[in-house]
């Protein structure tokens, strides 16, 4: 069975990069530095889901667990992605911050205008 | 005594600090600088003791998060996150507590007239505790989290004057970097757990010896590439240069002292010999098992190394922004410490390769101690100044003779003075270097020579035809003057019994750094 | 016409974020006490009640904001959650850090699973996350809606 999320992933993370060399607008640069890391977090997140033995995991809540015929997902996956979300998130407001402050010194989101450090 | 006990304070006290940092300063500005100053120091002492208990002991500490025991109940794997500290990590956290230590007591003179200051102190403890855990840690995601708890804290601090631009636009460049850097880390970490299914480094090295894959390696080009980024090496040096200028000079002292080797270069030593071994390549080789081969490895580190070396330290000798200088001379600085893993690897199992290895480490402590001597000084300058533009500081030997002495100090050891700490570990790495490879030798030598063309130019400045400018500026106050006197006095104390520390600190930690096998065990306890 | 900032944005929005704020928040608190039963926990319910404040500075502008907003209440009460996770991590010290001596020695929270008097420290920390994630997002969306309104 083909892994369409594998393939998804590889996608996101590929166009990510792309966006991050093609494009000058800082806004589009934080877009794609998010679309970067949900790649990867899709990747992460999708090593938890094996589908073994054609039996379709469940979600791995810990209560009656006795009674479930089929197999859990990994639940360590799902944690490292949340904490992954969480920095991604502190990352995401640090650059909106900056990216204001930008505007205010520079009065344009291109990042062709910051090049004033040279030498 | 027990270093297992003091391990998980080295932790919780930055963290508590960092905490209660917005309901300390409530009560006012006194008490907030004081607290900073008792949290770095606390975290001090509690470093020191765990770096003499490790020493003592040359053992290594493990320490889990949890429970008693990292294995999991009925299973023979560890399944919960551990701390691990062998004596290479232990020198780390000393070297970043101390620098710390310094950098907090130094801000109390040097960030006197800015606000924002409860930010500000939050903001440097939590960067400490970043290069703490990263110290410490055995468990790769929990790595990441360290990683990315002091890259944030450092993007946000060298973007702290946010009324000029130039902290704002090497905060984004930096940002931006670092972000791209830290994405590939994370990719590096989700392929080893998607192919191995476990975390824990020392668990991941048996299951990569066993089978080596070519996600493993596809993993690892992620990580040298990662964290060479972060190490601020040649081909993407240049958000360095603009990033370590740009900060407060106190933070420039702990970016260019400690965040690009705990960050980088430790965290790269840890990859490639607790993970990805030459050891284990050396045995499948031999039994010919599939392998990843280490020694291709070691050399693209040395390439990397030489280039490092030779760009940075060039470029320095053409700077007119004093901080900026100092910057590419880290760059360089780096370049040498580089030089010296990339021969420990390339070289595994000879005496050449453990001498080398030893160089590095060595080198990584004394350029942490001069680089903030440095930026301290720098930092001085500006403040009484105004200016770190060369061409305007000349003559300042005759208003501040103190700073201009211990400046002395600090370019004759990085330059490699025979009585300053900087001539032994350079010479280590020089001897392994020549002995390996007399090319390498040879390049070590002519970045040794740019080095020494851009310091002298700057004394040559301090020293020269005092200008009008210079006239006013005096000595700074003692919460700054301090730090630069203690750093001094370490630099030249150090330099006093250099092949004593060497024999009984660096090499025993080169030593711990190579013996992947005792990693493993102390984890796994043999099973 | 631009919505200029500082200015609320009419009553129809007004009237039914007074109607939905409480009920984002309610769910936000749910979804915080129940972390260690379902899926969820304190980001994701202090992130869901963070969305409530959010509503309410967008619904009734910055200045309304600003009667409501302590800036040092927030921070300090941010601090706040986490020294009350680094307390609960901490319970455990004796054995190990972040020990859930609760869930294995009592005397409280350490009922039967799926129970919401269970699972140790793990509500505890929960709620003590969500309190942090909710004013540190508050306090992050404010500033910055203060800076374009400083700017102008």
């Amino acid at each position: 069975m083909i892994q369409f999320q594998f393939i998804t992933a590889f996608l996101l993370i590929v166009l990510g990069i792309y966006a991050f060399l093609a494009k000058r607008n800082l806004i589009k640069l934080i877009l794609a530095l998010d679309i970067i890391d949900s790649g990867i977090h899709l990747l992460l997140i999708s090593l938890g889901y094996r589908i073994e033995l054609n039996e379709v995991p469940t979600a791995p809540i810990y209560t009656g667990y006795e009674t479930l015929k089929s197999p859990m997902v990994g639940p360590l996956p799902q944690a490292l992605v949340l904490t992954s979300i969480v920095i991604g998130v502190c990352v995401l407001s640090l650059a909106m911050a900056l990216t204001i402050n930008a505007y205010r010194h520079y009065g344009t989101l291109d990042v062709r205008a910051l090049r004033r450090l040279r030498g | 005594m027990n270093g297992e006990a003091i391990l998980p304070y080295l932790i919780i006290i930055p963290l508590f600090g960092a905490f209660s940092m917005p309901i300390v300063s409530l009560i006012g500005r006194k008490a907030r600088e004081a607290w900073a100053v008792i949290i770095s120091g606390a975290t001090l002492a509690v470093a020191s003791a765990l770096f003499y208990s490790v020493w003592e002991d040359r053992g290594i500490i493990v320490y889990t998060l949890g429970a008693k025991s990292p294995l999991g109940q009925g299973v023979s794997f560890p399944i919960r996150i551990v701390w691990e500290v062998d004596l290479f990590g232990a020198i780390m956290v000393l070297m970043v507590a101390l620098v710390s230590f310094l950098a907090v007591v130094y801000s109390l003179g040097y960030m006197k007239h800015d606000t924002g200051l409860d930010k500000y102190y939050t903001l440097i403890i939590v960067l400490e505790l970043g290069m703490l855990g990263i110290a410490i840690t055995g468990d790769l995601f929990n790595f990441y989290v360290f990683l990315e708890i002091m890259s944030i804290a450092s993007y946000a601090l060298v973007a702290f004057r946010n009324d000029t631009w130039e902290g704002i636009e090497a905060g984004i460049k930096y940002m931006f970097v670092g972000s791209i850097a830290s994405s590939f880390i994370l990719l590096g970490i989700a392929l080893l757990y998607g192919q191995y299914g476990t975390l824990t480094m020392s668990y991941l090295a048996v299951k990569l010896a066993q089978n080596p894959t070519v996600t493993a390696k596809v993993a690892l080009a992620l990580f040298i590439a990662g964290l060479l980024f972060k190490s601020g090496a040649s081909p993407v040096h240049m958000w360095l240069a603009d990033a370590h200028p740009a900060a407060p000079s106190s933070i420039s002292a702990m970016l260019s002292g400690l965040v690009i080797k705990v960050g980088g270069v430790y965290a790269l030593a840890r990859l490639l010999f607790s993970i990805y071994s030459p050891l284990a390549y050396k045995a499948l080789r031999a039994y010919g098992y599939p392998y990843i081969n280490m020694n291709t490895v070691g050399w693209a580190i040395i390439i990397f190394a030489c280039l490092t070396l030779i760009i940075g330290n060039a470029m320095a000798v053409i700077q007119t922004d004093m901080k900026r200088l100092l910057a590419y001379s880290s760059v360089g600085q780096i370049g040498y410490i580089l030089l010296g893993l990339g021969i420990g690897l390339a070289a595994y199992g000879s005496h050449t390769g453990e001498v080398a290895l030893a160089g590095a480490i060595y080198h990584t402590f004394n350029h942490a101690l001069m680089k903030a001597l440095l930026f301290l000084i720098a930092g001085v300058v500006i403040h009484e100044l105004g200016t770190r533009d060369l061409n305007e500081l000349s003559g300042l030997a005759k208003t501040m003779p103190k700073t201009t002495f211990a400046f002395l100090i600090g370019a004759a050891a990085i330059i490699g003075m025979p009585p300053l700490n900087g001539f032994a570990s350079k010479w280590l790495i020089y001897e392994s270097s020549a002995i390996f490879n007399p090319i390498l030798g040879a390049i070590a030598i002519i970045g040794t020579a740019f080095c020494t063309a851009a310091y002298v130019r700057v004394l040559y400045t301090f020293f020269g035809r005092p200008s009008e400018r210079v006239m006013k500026a005096k000595d700074p106050e003692a919460s700054m003057l301090w730090p630069i006197i203690i750093l001094a006095v370490a630099i030249v104390i150090m330099g006093l019994f250099p092949w004593q520390i060497s024999e009984k600190v660096m090499l025993p930690a080169a030593k711990a750094l190579e013996d992947q096998l005792a990693y493993i065990s102390a984890v796994l306890g043999g099973a | 016409m631009r919505p200029r900032c500082g200015t609320d944005m009419g009553l129809i929005v007004k009237t039914s974020a007074r109607a939905i704020i409480p009920l984002i928040g309610i769910f936000g608190a749910y979804i915080v006490a129940h972390g260690h039963l379902t899926p969820g926990g304190g980001f994701q319910g202090g992130a869901t009640i963070a969305g409530a404040g959010i509503l309410f500075l967008v619904a009734f502008g910055l200045n309304e904001m600003r009667k409501h907003y302590n800036k040092h209440l927030y921070s300090a009460l941010e601090g706040l959650g986490g020294l009350v996770f680094l307390g609960a991590a901490m319970l455990g010290i004796g054995t190990a850090f972040f020990y859930n001596t609760l869930w294995h020695n009592g005397p409280i929270f350490n009922g039967k699973p799926g129970t919401l008097l269970s699972a140790g420290f793990l509500p505890i920390m929960n709620l003590a996350v969500g309190l942090k994630v909710f004013t540190g997002l508050v306090s992050a969306l404010v500033a910055i809606a203060m800076y374009r309104r400083w700017k102008s």
